[in-house]
């Protein structure tokens, strides 16, 4: 810590910050292209020229590059001296000659740093008269634009795709004057975070593809701060919009979640909410009416059933409607619960109290830190920015050892991957916990790897341990925060959850619920079901068993923002704010509750669930506590978190659970000869999955096996094979996949709920001749 | 006798100023008529004047306006709307390009900020109507089949994009493509 002087202030400075940083921290500004906070200094674009007086009369004044500049004081910083203004504005003139002076049709027009540089430090007129250097542009796939022509050669998109997020099919090509940025051939971009190259890149040679379909000049966009609702992470985005219609999504500073970045998902994901299927008027019956009727028709069904209703909330709804839903059903003591399938409950509740009895789980910026991590389960599908965030430990020297069933990226910057079947998981996982708690001797290869993941995790300052709730049962997550408890305090936890409310939805749920509801319905117990933002009927594992449920009930009210199979199959349809078109609040990952504020209303009616509750509980008369209310009666001492906000840890009482951590020998022994593995791709959530631009990314349907299992059977790679699950079969082509354990069929959740088979389910295999 | 003289003039003064105000209005009463009697006969304005506004097309024909929303954002009344657009070649155009004349005050900035002069304001300011509804212009209603005041200027033959007919590196200031997937100099 010491002083400089800039433009004769005196600022402070951290010992081995560079000139720009510091002036930049002190909020002032020095003109610069290719310095980024996250990036670091590179001293390509020569623009952040400031001159420098040594405090010895001796030494003459010089002009360096403040981003190559260590601040160390005694010096005096002048950014306005004369010397320094014109080498900035020599730089953006020779910047300028090759300009394609296309900015009325390029998007980045209006937020674009070239723009900007050049009005606030260029010649006001070109002088180059001379004919221009142009490059041919790639097509990098539904989601980024290529512009070559308009680039300023600052290696920012570069720096960030392959060194920061470690993809490796972008890249720089050529020499001198002509260094191209782009891909070896055209095609999509492979990297789960490619999206960033729009934000990343100080000019338009990177542009966002989809909001380029129905673009609008940044100053005309309507923003507001919004939360991701693509999974538990809850990035900081900004949705903008305009003329009723959801334009585009950007990334918005998080202190300790997101930062600079978002991934693909959060970007292009809000496709959805535009959908051409997305329901936008009220039903019943098939038939379209008013949203008054629609909730008419829905009070007079439950007033006709009585207490005989159930409710189903969701892992995507927020914690206003899920909340207000319970407080419904606690009205006529009718069942609630968030989740469809028992197992996904039973994981997510066991996860969140996990994580309440430890000191909580790390923020993003914090998972940078970790020096050795051990990964359960594929991050790049379930929680993107994770993987981002681990690829970082990684960048700085963290071992990383990554258990897994099917395919995942991250696999391939682990120190040790170990490819394990769905039913050996238990094992491995009380295996590493127990030699975590009591060294003893390895007696096979892979015990031996699980010993040396055991060791560079107690070897390690930092370690972090991180499993994918979707594909843990909950005896496997429990035993993971029993490694952690057992590997000391410093060893932090973490799951990545369902969905982006999954916390304050295991927070309203209870183990053992949706069994109960299930079975009540089997049995007529309960004849009407409200379902708010579930998909009940599309669920991987249980979608047949509540299709036939569906059948014995009187009427089921969906109140969905997308046309989901249970919102195809509804007696009363009410179709509701997607949620940039509502307020809400949703609970990552950690317990940080996070509130989000609608960013536009449509043309239609759409109101949030909380709303459709609170109106149809005037229609039945019951008196319902408002919002503010029944959130302060389920989280005593519960303050709304502000919008825009970093937010608040949800002040939730301790869920008291007994967490059985025994492996039942008999439902974890070997099923079959194969099993089933649940194998998604990061735009696979239940509301990016009605994004055109994301699954037209969808990685070709194939049954994922090991090369040695392919063999053994005598199947070649794109050889069909017949799936037998519990509710169908499936024909698919076979493809070899190194990630694949021994004994297990990798499929896409698609296939999975074809097959009516969950992670770990058993599934028969046989060739089609 | 120094009283009496002023008086005099005093007198005399406004006489002169009054008899030349007279001769001066029976002068304009002979002379040749500035007024005339509109709408039977028009004056023609001149071609600065600004009026009605209209789309313009390039040489070629095509609709000139990219669709870069720069009148939009320059209107002072913020009575331009429109929504770009592009084709399959890349060229952007206005999906829909609305001015509302109710509102719009004539002042040229429109005109002044657009890069591709495809906005120009017009001589001609006969555009009554018995409702606003009808002072809104539609696309149809401005786009017209000329090129204006400014001839001959073509934006897409300056700027880097490629469009159908205009590949990179033909433009009036390139240089044939860089091919990137070589690496001698
Ligand atoms: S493409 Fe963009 S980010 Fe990459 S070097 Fe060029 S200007 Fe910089
Ligand atoms: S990591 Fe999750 S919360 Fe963050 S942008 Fe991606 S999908 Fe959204
Ligand atoms: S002339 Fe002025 S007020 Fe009228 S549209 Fe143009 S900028 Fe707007
Ligand atoms: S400024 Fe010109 S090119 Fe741009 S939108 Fe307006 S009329 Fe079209
Ligand atoms: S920011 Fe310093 S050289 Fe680019």
């Amino acid at each position: 810590m010491g002083t400089i002087r800039i433009e004769n202030h005196e600022i402070p400075f951290r010992e081995g910050d560079n000139i720009l940083k510091t002036a930049l921290a002190a909020g002032m500004e020095i003109p610069y292209f290719c310095y980024h906070t996250a990036l670091g200094s590179l001293g390509a674009c020569r623009l952040c020229a400031v001159e420098i007086t040594p405090k010895d009369p001796g030494k003459a004044p010089q002009v360096v590059m403040a981003c190559l500049e260590p601040a160390r004081g005694g010096i005096e910083v002048s950014i306005s001296s004369a010397a320094a203004q014109q080498v900035r504005q020599k730089v953006i003139e020779f910047l300028m000659t090759n300009h394609p002076h296309d900015c009325p049709v390029c998007d980045e027009g209006g937020e674009c740093h070239l723009q900007e540089m050049t009005v606030a430090c260029g010649p006001p007129y070109r002088r180059y008269r001379g004919r221009k250097r142009t490059f041919t542009n790639q097509y990098l796939g539904p989601l980024v634009h290529h512009e070559m022509n308009r680039c300023i050669t600052c290696y920012r998109c570069t720096r960030f795709y392959q060194d920061y997020a470690l993809g490796d099919d972008l890249g720089a090509m050529r020499l001198r004057n002509e260094v191209y940025f782009g891909r070896f051939q055209d095609g999509p971009l492979a990297s789960p975070f490619a999206g960033n190259l729009v934000e990343i890149c100080p000019t338009g040679v990177f542009t966002d593809a989809v909001f380029r379909q129905h673009f609008a000049r940044v100053w005309d966009l309507k923003t507001a701060p919004s939360i991701c609702p693509h999974c538990s992470i809850g990035c900081n985005t900004l949705p903008g919009a305009r003329d009723g219609m959801l334009r585009r999504v950007r990334n918005r500073f998080h202190p300790d979640l997101n930062r600079w970045f978002i991934c693909d998902r959060g970007r292009y994901g809000h496709q959805y909410s535009e959908h051409p299927a997305r329901p936008l008027t009220s039903r019943v019956d098939g038939a379209k009416v008013s949203y008054r009727q629609a909730l008419a028709a829905a009070a007079e069904q439950i007033k006709a059933v009585g207490d005989k209703t159930g409710g189903l909330g969701s892992v995507r709804e927020d914690l206003e409607g899920n909340t207000l839903l319970r407080a419904l059903l606690n009205g006529f003591n009718g069942i609630f619960t968030a989740f469809s399938d028992p197992r996904l409950e039973a994981a997510t509740i066991t996860a969140v109290t996990a994580l309440q009895n430890t000191t909580g789980a790390p923020s993003l910026a914090e998972m940078e830190q970790a020096d050795a991590a051990l990964i359960v389960g594929d991050l790049t599908a379930h929680a993107p920015m994770i993987d981002l965030a681990l690829r970082q430990a990684y960048r700085s020297g963290a071992r990383l050892a990554v258990l897994h069933s099917g395919p995942t990226p991250l696999a391939r910057f682990a120190a040790t991957a170990l490819a394990i079947p769905p039913h050996e998981m238990s094992v491995c996982l009380s295996h590493l916990s127990e030699r975590a708690a009591a060294p003893s001797a390895a007696n096979s290869n892979q015990k031996e790897m699980l010993a040396n993941i055991v060791v560079s995790l107690t070897a390690s300052h930092r370690p972090l341990l991180i499993g994918v709730t979707e594909t843990l049962s909950a005896s496997q997550i429990a035993v993971l925060a029993q490694l952690a408890a057992a590997l000391g305090p410093g060893a932090r936890l973490a799951y990545a959850l369902p969905g982006a409310n999954a916390y304050g939805a295991a927070l309203l749920s209870q183990t053992g619920r949706a069994t109960a509801m299930l079975e009540a319905i089997e049995t007529g117990h309960i004849q009407n079901l409200i379902v708010a933002g579930n998909d009940p009927l599309g669920d991987t594992r249980l979608g047949a068993r509540w299709r036939a449920a569906r059948q014995r009930l009187d009427s089921l009210i969906v109140l969905d923002c997308v046309a989901t199979a249970t919102a195809e199959a509804a007696d009363i349809l009410i179709p509701v704010a997607a949620w940039a078109e509502r307020s809400g609040t949703f609970v990552n990952y950690e317990g940080r509750a996070q509130g989000f504020t609608h960013t536009f209303r449509r043309p239609e009616f759409l109101p949030s669930t909380a709303e459709v509750i609170a109106d149809l509980a005037r229609h039945l008369e019951l008196v319902l506590p408002d919002i503010a209310a029944a959130l302060g009666d389920t989280f005593p001492g519960y303050q709304a978190p502000v919008p825009g906000a970093p937010g608040s840890p949800l002040p939730a009482p301790a869920i008291p659970m007994h967490i059985d951590t025994t492996i039942h020998q008999g439902c974890e022994s070997h099923p079959g000869r194969w099993q089933a593995a649940l194998s998604t791709w990061y735009g696979d959530d239940p509301l990016a999955s009605f994004a055109p631009a994301l699954t037209e990314l969808v990685p070709a349907v194939a049954a994922l096996i090991s090369p040695a299992a392919a063999l053994n059977e005598g199947i070649k790679a794109g050889e069909r094979v017949r799936l037998q699950g519990p509710a169908g079969t499936v024909v698919l082509p076979v493809q070899p996949d190194n990630d694949v354990a021994a004994g297990t069929i990798a499929l896409t959740r698609a296939v999975l709920a074809q097959l009516g088979a969950g992670h770990g389910d058993p599934l028969e295999l046989e060739k089609v001749s | 006798m120094k009283i009496a003289g002023q008086t005099n003039k005093r007198i005399a003064s406004p006489l002169i100023r009054l008899w030349r105000s007279l001769w001066v209005t029976l002068r304009h009463a002979w002379a040749k008529r500035e007024t005339v009697s509109y709408p039977e006969i028009k004056r023609s304005l001149p071609g600065r004047w600004r009026g009605r506004i209209v789309l313009t097309r390039d040489p070629d024909g095509e609709e000139r306006c990219v669709a870069c929303y720069l009148c939009s954002a320059v209107c002072p009344v913020d009575c331009i709307h429109l929504q770009a657009r592009q084709q399959d070649d890349g060229r952007r155009y206005p999906e829909t390009f609305r001015i509302d004349f109710s509102r719009c005050i004539f002042c040229g900035f429109c005109e002044e900020a657009c890069p591709t002069l495809a906005i120009q304001l017009t001589p001609d300011f006969e555009m009554c109507e018995r409702s606003h509804d009808s002072l809104v212009y539609e696309k149809e209603q401005l786009l017209i089949d000329g090129q204006g005041k400014h001839a001959g200027y073509n934006f897409y033959r300056h700027a880097g994009i490629a469009i159908f007919g205009k590949a990179i590196g033909e433009g009036t200031h390139d240089t044939p493509p860089v091919d990137h997937d070589t690496n001698l100099p």
